[in-house]
């Protein structure tokens, strides 16, 4: 079969056009799927993951995926970030330095998860200079978003990401995206509660809503990620189950998607310019803590 | 009076990234062991960069499960922590509390989602 992809930007549409190709694919064993992306005049980058995660699964049921008819500046920033290597291309040197790979990982692989985050992200030269408070907030931002997809998502596909660095614009974007339950799932097995699937999403990121009924408390990870944001003027989207749900300027917007996504994909917008230094107006004490 | 048990959690997680929740548990495993035969023990922050929720739920935040609020304010201590790790922490213990208090929480969360789309 055949599947025209049209442009790929980091928003509703795009997600939108990820869940068609998701919904018309779904189906498929042993076949041969070509992505036609011929009318891919765009592809923002950190949406590999999402894509990648569609085409794994594609591929864990042994349909052979071909990527036809990608346009030059498209194949070179895929190419960039090590997408294409996984469908028959070579990977490219990223002379600016502006990519951050295209990477899947199993669930127990945090130790590795982090090692990537240290050197494709931290620890790079081209990475814009941030305040060493924004960077640590940043570091941990990426970090609850992974735990989580580890701790949630019940997944045995794996956890996908890929990032981007804008430096005219001053913005770092990176995905993390899983082929778990989703959020609406979630929420319903653990609670019994039936929401929709926005409404499941914005029920994760408020409150003490936690979907943890085991011995480990749980349930701050995308909260303090949403606070983060919210201080730094960046953005997070997440597609959940047939959910989207967007915060940026401390504004809250959820959406249907025509389709399900297979899994959970968060991904965050970081406004690198930010000057905030994080530092609290009133430190707790040690002794004031449990 | 037994000797004060010394955790150095760079020593047990073997990294200054403190972020995943079986890493986590390796630290909740030592101290509930230390508090299970009476001794103290102090958690040294030194040479960690980076500290998840995630983390510290599983290495402290289910300590509240299995002891009460006065046993870990006796016997628990921690050092070497940024001002806004301990401000982390603090939120983390906060969270703890109220999830093991509330065994209703879930009905509760429920009623709070409800309530909010009867509101919207």
């Amino acid at each position: 079969m055949k599947f025209l992809l049209p442009e790929i930007r980091h928003d509703l549409k795009g997600f939108q056009s990820l869940v068609s190709l998701e919904a018309e694919t779904k189906d498929c064993i042993f076949d041969e799927i070509d992505i036609d992306m011929i009318a891919t005049s765009w592809f923002d980058a950190d949406m590999c993951a999402a894509f990648g995660a569609i085409l794994y699964r594609l591929g864990e049921n042994l349909n052979t995926i071909r990527l036809i008819n990608v346009c030059t500046s498209v194949e070179k920033i895929l190419s960039k970030n090590g997408f294409l290597s996984h469908y028959g291309r070579e990977k490219v040197p990223d002379r600016w330095g502006t990519t951050i790979p295209y990477r899947r990982f199993d669930v127990k692989d945090d130790r590795y998860f982090a090692d990537y985050i240290e050197n494709e992200l931290i620890h790079r030269a081209e990475m814009p200079i941030m305040s060493p408070g924004l960077l640590k907030k940043f570091r941990e931002s990426i970090f609850e978003i992974f735990s989580n997809a580890v701790l949630h998502s019940r997944t045995d596909l794996g956890i996908f990401s890929c990032g981007q660095f804008y430096p005219a614009r001053q913005r770092l974007d990176f995905s993390v995206t899983d082929l778990g339950v989703g959020m609406r799932q979630n929420i319903q097995d653990h609670t019994g509660l039936i929401l929709s699937a926005e409404a499941a999403i914005q029920w994760t990121t408020e409150g003490r809503n936690t979907t943890k009924n085991g011995p480990v408390p749980g349930g701050l990870g995308l909260k303090l990620l949403r606070e983060f944001i919210d201080l730094n003027g960046g953005c997070i989207q997440i597609v959940s189950d047939a959910g989207y749900w967007r915060r940026e300027n401390r504004e809250t917007i959820t959406r249907p998607l025509n389709y399900s996504f297979p899994g959970t994909v968060v991904t965050v917008e970081i406004n690198t310019a930010d000057t905030n230094s994080y530092k609290l107006v009133s430190e707790p004490a040690t002794t004031d803590i449990f | 009076m037994k000797k004060e048990l010394t955790i150095s959690i760079f020593e047990v997680v073997g990294s200054p990234l403190c972020v995943a929740s079986s890493d986590g548990q390796k630290i909740y495993d030592r101290l509930s062991a230390a508090f299970k035969d009476g001794r103290s023990a102090i958690l040294s922050f030194h040479n960690v960069s980076t500290l998840t929720s995630a983390f510290l739920n599983a290495a402290i935040g289910q300590l509240y499960g299995e002891f009460n609020e006065e046993q870990i304010r006796a016997l628990l201590k921690v050092k070497d922590m940024e001002p806004d790790d301990l401000a982390l922490l603090k939120r983390v213990v906060e969270t703890a509390k109220q999830y093991f208090k509330n065994p209703q929480r879930f009905d509760q969360a429920i009623q709070d989602t409800l309530g909010d789309e009867g509101n919207g």
